[in-house]
């Protein structure tokens, strides 16, 4: 049996992507959000033990409407669709979140995932940050049709993304793993002219 | 560029995002045993082929992943409307026919 090291062995999707271009004047600048907690949860939102429950153990209300989220500390959590929705807790509490929901919704028809492994979070900043999106995704960026808070899950490079508009402006998209190389090469690509930064 | 209403995510979004999975309101056989090999091939293989109306499900494959309906004229490819799973249309061949005879 081999022995190793459990505390050592994690690995973000992006480890091995840390060339870039004009760093100093970078108008583009990346930021891996790493190891973040991320639980896949469906129940449904028409049953008030299911809805209640959540908010007990979160702290905060799942978000009804169509692309809302909301946010409480460290804990970030995006519509998906009617009765599925995103949670993304710290680094290393998703075990406790998820045990947590078991508990508050046991003997409910829901499904709670940990699928922190398969996608991680990474900011997108930047003064070239419009040019890059309005290339990259087929959805409406403009202010007017992306306000802050919004999430919208699309196509970005092609791939499959869900992303957030923050405060500051900038966004918060959730990729695949198994697609993270590819994210990067067409990021390091699309943002050559302006300058990356990955911070 | 197209845009389709997803009745899910209440807002247009880009053709690229949804997949097309084939024509809607096929009802599957309450007790398969008991009808016929034309019923079952009718339900499992025939399908209409319009030139025109059709309502028909659309997948929001990047999206919410949610299947819904369109009616959609396999003509001018014009959606004229989309609504969710378990509803009815409310254009149908009959309405736009009826429209366009009060119109005129
Ligand atoms: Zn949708």
């Amino acid at each position: 049996m081999t022995n190793f090291d459990t505390s050592t062995s994690m690995e973000s999707p992006l480890r091995h992507r840390v060339a870039h271009t004009n760093a100093a004047n970078a108008g583009v600048v990346m930021k891996e959000d790493k190891y973040r907690g991320h639980l896949n949860l469906r129940g449904n939102p028409q049953d008030a033990a299911f809805t209640s429950a959540v908010e007990k153990v979160l702290g905060v209300a799942l978000p009804m409407a169509p692309s809302s989220s909301v946010r409480n500390g460290d804990t970030v959590v995006y519509w998906l669709c009617p009765n599925e929705w995103l949670l993304i807790v710290a680094n290393g509490t998703q075990g406790q979140v998820e045990a947590d929901l078991r508990s508050a919704m046991d003997g409910q028809h829901i499904a709670v995932t940990d699928i922190s492994s398969g996608q991680t979070l990474v900011n997108l900043s930047g003064t070239g940050l419009t040019e890059l999106m309005q290339k990259s995704t087929v959805y409406d960026c403009h202010e007017s049709n992306f306000p802050v808070g919004k999430v919208v899950q699309t196509t970005f490079a092609k791939t499959g993304t869900t992303m957030c508009k923050l405060e500051d402006g900038s966004y918060d998209l959730v990729i695949r793993r198994s697609f993270s190389d590819y994210f990067f090469l067409w990021l390091r690509d699309a943002s050559d002219e302006y300058g990356l930064s990955v911070a | 560029m197209h845009h389709i209403y997803c009745p899910y995510c209440e807002e247009m979004r880009e053709e690229e995002e949804y997949s097309y999975t084939g024509e809607a309101h096929i009802e599957r056989p309450k007790d398969p045993a008991a009808i016929s090999d034309e019923a079952w091939a009718d339900y499992m293989f025939f399908r209409s082929n319009p030139r025109g109306i059709h309502h028909e499900m659309w997948y929001h494959a990047a999206g919410c992943r949610r299947y819904f309906n369109a009616t959609r004229d396999t003509q001018s490819y014009k959606v004229h409307e989309t609504y969710k799973m378990g509803e009815m249309p409310s254009i149908t061949a009959e309405t736009l026919a009826q429209a366009k005879g009060d119109a005129s």
